[in-house]
């Protein structure tokens, strides 16, 4: 008899003990970040692998460093990748660049096999799209749109930082 | 069944003898008693975690046999693992098991590693005993969550969501990634940790051990939480023997085996890992068990960092995307967050494996329900299925 009001009593202390702790997050300040009013700070996005993006060229910024060697369209699992080689042997920049990002599962194949380091992962973590065209991309030109509108990049920053705000 | 068929009541032919559902139903159904009402789990219904459909035959609320039914998220693993190379497959390994990823990373990494006869550098098996750890706890707080949200607290897993976000944004700094985590290369790992990856371990550490205490007040001492599965489903030795159940199951059952300790594989040896056993073996054992294995990897993660050394992350000629396996045949174990993990890989030699077999744990950890939810509530046997830990992704593959 004792016993049962006693392991009442402590049953219901525990229960308070639960509320208290409740009563406490109440009236802490909120975790949730309410996107699109607030973001995620950069520190978090730049270390996200969004989709691929062609680095910058070392001379001309907008000419890419791809040498059209096919390497990374061996190398993805998904065949997102089209390079098109120039027919003039002598140009060895692709004439075409397209990637379907439909297909790729973002598992850096691709970025870790090619040997002049022309693939980066690019950090848009906001991408939307209607449709599944919109998600091919053509990176020749999203390159020469990004060397347009920021010609020198700011900082010593790593050359696909400026996509974070995109 | 004559009369009302409750799986197609709105069925063409009514004659008696003639069945309407699919084929388990109408297996399932042959055996059952007159009067007694066959229920469909799922395969849409929020307890079963995905797409597990569970039959259940009921007298009243009393659950008289169970048979899980499954497959409604087979994605074909293992024959992908026949037409790519094994470079190739590797990120699927991120996706058999969404909440545990490393742990299958390193199943399939650990396969090939030993078939070829790679070495690993010294970082890099530490930093992949820390990543394999702090994927555990984040598998195992979710299931926290959930399982409190089964049984009808909804809240607790939003701070479980909490801590988890924690650990995404660590291991989202060396894997890229937040859910399908794609992290072992074969012979190391894909990016060395940087400052702030350390940092960020160390400060979760104390910040977890915290949380835990306060776990313990809001859910683990709760009255209503306890009486609700003190004695529930209980699942003793030979029970999990004879099913192949492993991890946190057959240890709350009191069988001391952990793949980690019984198999050695990386530097856990060297690491001494405490390995809780021995909990009542009911759901409320299950439970427990898990918050403890959180605590065990804490624990883990900080002798990892107190003695992970300087060095290269990847061997030097590490396997490139088109790299040939030797032929050979190998079964490589690890221990996931639900259990042996394990990847067998047959090999001719040729561009890509002759044949890739997946152990699920979950898979195995399944077969015991049937048994389990014998005779059971039918609300009892939500709590079962809860405690068992399933992710179907995993147990389908
Ligand atoms: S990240 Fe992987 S899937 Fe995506 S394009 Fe590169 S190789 Fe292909
Ligand atoms: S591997 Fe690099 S250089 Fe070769 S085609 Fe691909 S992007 Fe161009």
């Amino acid at each position: 008899m004792i016993r049962a009001i006693w392991d009442n009593l402590k049953g219901l202390y525990s229960l308070l003990v639960g509320m208290k702790i409740t009563l406490i997050f109440l009236f802490s300040p909120q975790k949730t970040v309410h996107y699109p009013r607030k973001t995620v700070e950069r520190e978090n996005l730049i270390t996200y692998r969004g989709p691929l993006e062609l680095t910058r060229g070392k001379t001309d910024p907008a000419v890419t460093r791809c040498i059209s060697c096919q390497m990374c369209v061996k190398a993805c699992p998904g065949h997102c990748l089209t390079v098109v080689k120039n027919p003039e042997k002598s140009v060895k920049a692709p004439i075409e660049w397209k990637y379907d990002f439909t297909l790729c599962c973002l598992c850096g194949a691709c970025v870790e096999t090619c040997p002049t380091s022309a693939l980066a992962f690019s950090h848009r973590i906001y991408l939307v799209a209607r449709t599944r065209e919109e998600l091919i991309f053509d990176l020749l030109a999203d390159l020469k749109a990004r060397v347009e509108e920021t010609p020198v990049l700011p900082g010593e920053e790593g050359a696909s930082a400026e996509a974070a705000q995109g | 069944m004559t009369g009302f068929n409750f799986i197609n009541p709105f069925g063409v032919s009514d004659e008696p003898g003639t069945y309407l559902g699919d084929f388990y139903t109408d297996n399932f159904e042959k055996k059952a008693t007159a009067g007694n009402v066959i229920l469909n789990l799922g395969p849409q219904h929020p307890s079963t975690h995905g797409v597990l459909r569970v039959l259940v035959e009921l007298y009243g609320e009393y659950v008289l046999r169970a048979e899980p039914v499954l497959g409604y998220l087979h994605r074909m693993q293992e024959k992908m693992g026949e037409v790519k190379t094994p470079y190739q497959y590797l990120p699927n390994m991120g996706r058999v098991d969404y909440l545990n990823p490393i742990a299958w990373n390193w199943a399939f990494a650990g396969a090939v590693e030993t078939l070829a006869g790679i070495e690993v550098p010294e970082r890099a098996e530490y930093l992949r005993v820390i990543a394999a750890e702090l994927n555990r706890v984040s598998s195992h707080l979710l299931w926290w969550g959930a399982f409190v949200m089964d049984l009808g607290g909804v809240t607790p897993i939003l701070y479980a969501f909490e801590e988890r976000e924690k650990l995404n944004d660590i291991t989202q700094i060396v894997t890229g990634s937040r859910l399908t985590l794609n992290y072992f290369r074969f012979g190391g790992v894909g990016q060395d940790g940087d400052a702030r990856f350390f940092k960020l371990i160390e400060e979760f550490i104390p910040y977890m051990r915290e949380r835990l205490k306060m776990y313990t007040g809001l859910v683990t001492d709760n009255v209503i939480f306890r009486r609700r599965l003190e004695g529930v489903g209980p699942m003793d030795e030979s029970l999990c023997l004879r099913y192949g159940a492993t991890g946190p199951i057959l240890r709350a059952a009191g069988v001391n085996y952990d793949t980690r300790l019984a198999i050695p594989y990386g530097v856990y040896d060297r690491l001494e890992c405490p390995v809780p056993t021995g909990q009542p073996n009911d759901c409320f054992g299950r439970y427990m068990i898990r918050l403890l294995e959180i605590e065990a990897s804490l624990t883990i993660l900080e002798r990892a960092l107190a003695s992970i050394p300087e060095g290269p992350t990847l061997v030097a000629k590490a396997p490139k995307p088109t790299y040939k396996l030797p032929a050979g045949e190998v079964y490589f174990a690890v221990e996931g967050a639900r259990g042996q993990v394990g990847c067998h890989i047959v090999s001719d030699g040729g561009k890509t494996p002759y044949r890739v077999k997946l152990r699920a744990p979950g898979f195995s950890n399944l077969s015991l329900f049937a048994e389990a939810a014998q005779g059971t509530i039918l609300a009892d046997a939500i709590a079962i299925l809860g405690s068992l830990d399933l992710v179907i992704p995993e147990v389908d593959r």
